[in-house]
């Protein structure tokens, strides 16, 4: 089944047009917003300053961050990982080796997602300890990562395991959503289409369901760690 | 200044007393008063429970009574609400909403027209006593005022003012809320009182008789003894030897 | 089971509640604690800007959005079928369970997993995927405390079990699951996700709410904390996401706007840990992530507010903000409603979506106090539903009394007229004398019974105002 379908609908809009009181309507001619706070938010802030306000709000959400620059996220990476024998999963990402991971990863036991092994990959994210992914673009406001989820970049893989560290490059950062909601808006304009998933994380799981009491670590990801690149 | 007093039905039956209090606080800061005899009442009761062709009717009486006054000023957040929505009840008549538009315009709540339009915060009222102030949810979130009283009470020599906590939780009046929903206003007020008595306050102020009413029927009934006082009792007051 | 909570009147719910100390304490400790949380991320928060315009930025969107809404879920839907959705619009929630049980049918699926969703809690989805030979597993930590505890309901739009205490839960789990760990919060949750993790491995369909959909590329946003929902869309192949047909934004930067309303005046969070949104991809060849998708778009009753004096309550994004400063919640709980929507938003929308006959009495429940209407994120005039509903109620839809109909034709006459006033004021004191003790009415009947239960009410007063000010006139001109 690739082709979708559409059923009841024009009964279904028909009537909400009718209770409107006028005809349907096939097109609209939307004003401008007037009200538009989102803009000034972190208005001007350079790189730096972003990474202080991102810093800040990583402390509302039990996650902690590391500095590091390109030649010693190696190190970083392995200060991150204190259980030495517990696999790690990680997406086709190519930059794992443009940013000179590959020799690190291969001192661990690394599961690097390949859709031609289809289930298998699964079954190796759940029995993983760690999962590692790169932030598309990195939320300064609320300590947020965010991952465009394909068949690569799967979406276990900050899931599955019980601890998620996210590679976030500095420039990745942004002010807010709002930067990023404008990018994929533009996006969706120009005809391109959306990511299946986009997914923005901020910090591990967590659930307030029991009198209200902060459990953190529930269905996804205990405990997650930000490694922030400073000269990426 | 001109102002004619809007007593309120619930004023002129139970507290009269606050009325003359509110005409002699306005005499001393110059205003001229007087009090349209057609006044009745500002129309909450039969509004609130979904009879507005009856609310329009006190409505009406209310802007024949006042539409020739300069400004209508009310010891009652709530009432001063009610006439400022006067205009909604008369959508489909032009004449009469815009009659009510006028009346709406002009009426003021107590507190709120004297730091506002007169520009006065310092009275020159003294009252000792340790008091905790109810802050009622019309004035603050209909009427918009959330200031005025505070603004006024700093003022008040030998009066000290410890903050209630959940103020902003609603007493449970609510006009025919309270004998409609009984149950549940009874544990509203209770509640209220409870936290009035754990500030250890002699005295509660407050700018509205109706929710007065409901927290001092309260206290008395737990017995703790705590004075229910309107804020223009308070604002009138001079004690001994202070000018 | 449907929008609606137990059979008893509602007064003897009322009771029921106000009874329920446990319950009220979790409540009312439950609101003091959410208030500051919002505070800080709203009002307080300098660096956000001022609050008030970003409720302004939400009202504008959704009243756009409700005026445009069938252009909207065209768009929407043109959107998810050309991803290879399937896009099925239900009137009734009949037809949303059938089209959803065929479905579930077709793939011969026997575990359905479920991320929290009021709407499908609405339809009574639940009891037609049993009916078509599923087993339903609720993920949400507290949907699956009230569906482990013998399908309790829920009593908050947010935190569904929020009237259980801790104990209770431990109680519910070791009876019904042999758990044999303590009541600390984090075994309780450990336990929970240690159950579920097969379960979501393994269950065919996957089924989510929608917190948003996003028209102009199809997309389904979910806004969780616990990682549940993205579990739910990851790993079985069928997604199926039901949603009122007015949770929509028109583009994604409107979502920007939205999401953050939602998540801080719901929980008090800048974001909530996960915002997820999915978009149908059927034809891309990935492991994880459904390659089927369905989209049920749910009237349910919501198009009798179309072009109402209600239609703003459409505008609801369920944060649960109003039912968190309800001070009648906070004294009644959430089952006293009667409906799985409960608190000012409840009280509003019941009535438009079930109807006088059932949920008339809700609107009343209400002390008109507007910290409901101060506090919705998208600027929804509660109270003044409220109002517009009694005013339907007592014009005949409902059942008002004539007792009551009779004191407010009164009233108005009374009020209306300046003679009959102060006759009426005049004779106040001499009408109520043989009841007042001390200056007090301690035993009301009629009307005042309900209130003299729990307090006293004053005498009227003795002494007469416009004579006093007459004289004080008077004196005033002769001191001229």
């Amino acid at each position: 089944m690739t082709e979708g379908t559409i059923h009841h609908r024009d009964t279904f809009l028909n009537n909400i047009a009718e209770k409107l009181g006028r005809e349907r309507k096939l097109s609209v001619d939307r004003p401008l917003r007037q009200n538009q706070p989102q803009w000034a938010v972190y208005e001007g802030y350079t790189q730096d300053d972003l990474l202080a306000v991102f810093k800040k709000a990583c402390e509302a959400i039990h996650t902690d961050v590391r500095e590091t620059d390109a030649a010693s996220l190696t190190q970083a990476i392995e200060d991150v990982i204190t259980e030495k024998d517990g696999s790690i999963v990680i997406p086709k990402d190519p930059r794992f080796s443009s940013f000179g991971l590959e020799g690190m990863l291969a001192r661990h036991n690394v599961h690097v997602w390949d859709v031609s092994l289809g289930q298998e990959n699964i079954k190796r994210a759940e029995k993983a300890i760690y999962g590692i992914t790169f932030s598309e673009k990195t939320l300064a406001e609320s300590g947020t990562v965010v991952q465009y989820n394909d068949k690569d970049m799967a979406r276990s893989i900050s899931l599955l395991p019980e601890n998620y560290i996210a590679i976030i490059p500095k420039s990745s950062l942004v002010p807010r959503m709002s930067q990023l909601t404008r990018d994929i808006h533009e996006r969706v304009k120009a005809g391109e289409k959306v990511p299946t998933c986009v997914n923005l994380i901020s910090g591990p799981s967590n659930s307030a369901d029991i009198e209200m009491n902060l459990v953190v670590g529930v269905h996804g990801p205990v405990k997650a760690e930000y490694i922030v690149v400073t000269d990426l | 200044m001109k102002v004619s007093l809007f007593i309120t039905c619930l004023g002129e039956i139970f507290y009269p007393n606050v009325g003359k209090d509110v005409v002699e606080i306005l005499e001393r800061e110059g205003c001229d008063i007087d009090f349209p005899a057609g006044q009745t009442c500002c129309g909450q009761p039969a509004y609130n429970s979904g009879y507005k062709e009856d609310a329009a009717k006190a409505a009406k009486q209310m802007i024949r009574s006042f539409e020739d006054s300069e400004y209508v000023v009310t010891p009652s957040g709530s009432c001063a609400a009610m006439v400022r929505e006067y205009p909604g009840l008369f959508e489909e008549n032009t004449v009469w909403h815009n009659r009510a538009e006028k009346v709406a315009a002009k009426t003021f709540e107590l507190t709120q027209f004297i730091v506002n339009v007169l520009r006065k915060e310092d009275l020159g009222a003294s009252y000792n006593a340790r008091a905790t102030y109810h802050t009622s949810c019309h004035m603050t979130r209909l009427l918009g005022e959330k200031e005025a009283p505070f603004k006024l009470l700093k003022h008040v020599k030998g009066l000290e003012l410890i903050p209630l906590s959940n103020s902003y939780d609603c007493c449970g009046f609510g006009g025919t809320f309270a004998v409609k929903m009984g149950p549940i206003s009874g544990q509203m007020v209770d509640e209220k009182v409870r936290h009035v008595e754990e500030t250890d306050a002699d005295i509660l102020i407050g700018a509205d008789n109706a929710c007065l009413m409901n927290i001092k029927g309260r206290i008395d009934r737990r017995g703790k003894p705590i004075e229910v006082m309107h804020i223009a009792q308070i604002l009138n007051h001079r004690e001994e030897g202070e000018a | 089971m449907g929008m609606k909570i137990g059979n008893h009147p509602f007064f003897d719910r009322v009771d029921e509640g106000i009874n329920n100390s446990f319950m009220r304490h979790a409540v009312s400790s439950a609101q003091d604690r959410l208030r500051g949380k919002k505070l800080n991320v709203t009002v307080n928060d300098q660096d956000l800007g001022d609050w008030e315009e970003w409720r302004s930025a939400g009202e504008e969107i959704r009243r756009h959005t409700l005026e445009n809404l069938d252009f909207y879920l065209g768009q929407l839907s043109d959107a998810v079928a050309e991803r290879g959705g399937h896009v099925f619009f239900a009137e009734t929630a009949e037809e949303a369970n059938k089209y959803i049980q065929e479905v579930v049918g077709r793939k011969k699926a026997k575990n359905v997993v479920k991320a929290k969703s009021m709407v499908t809690e609405e339809i009574g989805l639940n009891e037609a995927l049993e009916e078509a030979g599923c087993h339903v597993h609720e993920t949400d930590l507290a949907e699956y405390i009230l569906q482990i505890d013998d399908h309790d309901r829920p009593s908050h739009i947010v935190v569904p079990s929020l009237h259980k205490n801790k104990e209770q839960i431990r109680d519910a789990f070791r009876d019904k699951l042999g758990y044999e760990k303590t009541d600390k919060p984090e075994e309780l949750a450990g336990f929970a996700r240690e159950q579920l993790r097969q379960v979501f491995l393994d269950a065919e369909v996957g089924i989510t709410g929608c917190n948003f959909a996003v028209a102009e590329s199809g997309s389904v946003a979910l806004v969780t904390n616990e990682g549940n929902a993205n579990m739910v869309t990851t790993f079985p192949e069928t997604q199926i996401s039901v949603m009122g047909m007015e949770r929509i934004v028109p583009t994604w930067e409107d979502l920007d706007v939205l999401v953050n309303l939602l998540c801080r005046s719901s929980v008090g969070q800048k974001m909530t840990s996960y915002i997820t949104a999915l978009t149908p991809g059927v034809k891309e060849d990935s492991v994880d992530g459904p390659k089927d998708f369905h989209l049920v778009i749910v009237d349910g009753g919501r198009s009798n507010a179309l072009g109402t004096e209600f239609q703003s309550a459409l505008h609801c994004i369920r944060c649960g903000a109003c039912v968190n400063v309800c001070p009648i919640y906070r004294h009644i709980g959430g089952h006293a409603y009667g409906s799985i929507y409960q608190g000012p938003i409840g009280a509003v929308l019941s009535p438009i979506l079930g109807g006088y006959e059932e949920y008339g009495e809700l609107p009343y429940a209400s002390s008109l106090c507007a910290a409901c209407t101060e506090t919705c994120p998208v600027k929804i005039p509660l109270h003044e539903h409220l109002i517009k509903h009694r005013q339907n109620y007592v014009a005949g839809q409902g059942r008002s009394k004539a007792s009551e109909r009779i004191a407010m034709k009164a009233f108005g006459i009374g009020a209306g007229s300046p003679s009959l006033f102060q006759m009426a004021a005049k004779s106040a004191p001499f009408v109520t004398k043989p009841f007042v003790k001390d200056d007090k009415i301690p035993k009301g009947l009629g009307p005042l019974k309900q209130w003299t239960e729990t307090r006293d009410f004053p005498a009227p007063s003795k002494s007469n105002f416009r004579k006093w000010f007459e004289g004080h006139t008077k004196k005033g001109e002769a001191n001229d």
